[in-house]
């Protein structure tokens, strides 16, 4: 029996945090919720997710690139894969936002909401070549 | 009557003695504090120290003139009123002065009622400075949070809600009827619509506290109108209907904001899509002479009513007709006049009713 691959969601929205984890258990992942930053980098140290899913907008704008940045910086986070979620247009704020440094790339930003097909489809393709 | 000046205080900056001390003694029995100096420099640094709310400036003085000190005042002191002394012929002195942030000026000789007019005046003035600038600083204080609060506090639970949708569709989409999937469908074809109406609304907000169409550059109108012809392209032919597009030799620059500028003419294009019946055509055409550059957008479709052609810019306004199958925000023109008059430009509309519709924009050129 193969174990099931472990998804950390990072989210200040509980009702956004339980939807995404039922799309994300009906595909068959494990999935954890933290619902700050903070939590979820020490929920990250104990469960050892194989991908993260982390909300840009938390707190305040950004935080969840400094969530990234201590992930990254976490056993086992340097290769993670991580998408981050951002409810703010693409072609606005965030394409003027850059990462103060590489420790704060992501592999996927995904805007919300998200459609369960893509996010399921897009969560199976960063893991087969994580 | 005498009224009370609060204990307001007032600086004289002027050379003569006999001046000062004259001011001195009538503004002081009007009941306010006095300051006085003798030159630039000193009046520069008493009031960059005590922050008065009047000063009274002396034009002719040796060393640093009275204007060069309204110049350092105007600036450094928040909300200061400034009023020029000058001598019997220097109006067009006085003049210059107040161009330059004075906002009275007193002739010499003057009595101490003038002086005590001018005086109070001034006072009247600063006050309604303060409260104009308070209640405008009050009022983009309050667009600008709730632009953030509409942003955030109505799109979240939106978000939330399409999420929640699709993990039904997820978790039990497999099990369901056709009949609930169609209902998952239009509820979620709703909800997207009213985010949609959402986004549409924040976009005129952000139009009016002057925080959209801002990052204006040289750019050339056929490049926005190839840019938004791709984008539409996949739609229109869903609909099955041709788009093409006309422009007439090399075009004269427009300093415009390109993102908002695609915006106005896919919203366009959108329109004409929605109410152009398969096999129709949608043409994007520009040209330009000595003055303007214009673009028009047609289509062949089933037009706007005459009666109804004078409201379609206005907010919330919907032409309602068994053709509309998708419901619009009903922001979507008010939008595109809003972005091409903060172009400096314009749009109208013309239709006749059963064969098409044109809209007409005209930009100056920069």
């Amino acid at each position: 029996m193969t174990t099931k691959k472990k998804i950390l969601l990072i989210d200040d929205d509980s009702d956004f945090l339980l939807a995404t984890k039922l799309i994300l258990e009906s595909g068959g992942y494990e999935v954890f919720m933290a619902e700050d930053g903070k939590s979820g980098v020490d929920m990250a140290k104990s469960v050892r997710p194989d991908l993260a899913i982390v909300d840009m907008m938390m707190e305040t704008w950004g935080e969840g690139f400094n969530v990234v940045s201590k992930l990254r910086a976490s056993e086992g986070g340097k290769n993670m894969p991580l998408i981050m979620l951002s409810a703010v247009d693409l072609q606005g704020p965030l394409q003027s936002f850059e990462p103060p440094d590489e420790s704060q790339t992501v592999n996927m930003v995904l805007h919300k909401p998200i459609m369960a097909a893509d996010l399921l489809r897009k969560v199976e393709t960063l893991l087969r070549y994580a | 009557m005498e009224e009370s000046a609060r204990g307001d205080t007032i600086l004289i900056i002027d050379d003569e003695e006999p001046i000062r001390d004259g001011c001195r003694q009538t503004l002081e029995k009007s009941g306010y504090a006095v300051l006085t100096a003798g030159d630039g420099p000193e009046g520069v640094r008493v009031a960059r120290l005590s922050k008065p709310q009047l000063v009274f400036v002396d034009l002719k003085m040796p060393g640093m003139s009275g204007m060069e000190i309204i110049e350092i005042l105007a600036k450094d002191i928040p909300d200061v009123v400034l009023i020029v002394i000058t001598g019997y012929a220097s109006i067009v002195s006085a003049v210059e002065a107040m161009h330059k942030g004075a906002y009275d000026y007193l002739p010499k000789p003057f009595s101490p009622d003038q002086l005590r007019a001018v005086a109070k005046r001034g006072m009247e003035h600063r006050s309604l400075k303060i409260e104009a600038r308070l209640l405008r600083e009050e009022k983009e204080r309050m667009e600008k949070s709730f632009i953030t609060f509409v942003s955030h506090e109505m799109r979240s639970p939106l978000v939330t809600v399409q999420q929640y949708m699709e993990s039904l569709r997820a978790l039990a989409g497999p099990r369901l009827e056709q009949a609930f999937l169609d209902i998952l469908d239009r509820c979620s074809e709703r909800i997207r619509c009213l985010a949609e109406m959402i986004e549409r609304w924040l976009d005129l907000s952000r139009i009016e506290t002057g925080l959209l169409a801002t990052d204006k550059k040289p750019l050339r109108l056929t490049d926005v109108i190839r840019r938004s012809v791709e984008e539409m392209a996949p739609a229109c032919e869903r609909a099955q209907i041709g788009i093409e597009t006309e422009a007439a030799g090399p075009e004269p620059p427009l300093c415009g904001d390109e993102e908002s500028l695609v915006r106005v003419f896919t919203n366009l294009i959108g329109n004409a899509v929605k109410y152009t019946p398969a096999g129709g055509r949608i043409s994007v055409r520009s040209v330009f002479d000595d003055h303007y550059i214009r673009a028009s957008v047609s289509d062949t479709g089933s037009g706007i009513p005459a009666d109804k052609l004078p409201f379609i810019f206005e907010p919330f306004y919907r032409v309602r007709g068994k053709a509309e199958k998708t419901k619009g925000s009903g922001l979507g023109l008010t939008f595109c006049r809003k972005i091409v008059s903060a172009h400096g430009g314009t749009i109208e509309a013309r239709s006749d009713e059963g064969k098409g519709t044109t809209f007409l924009l005209k930009f100056p050129r920069s």
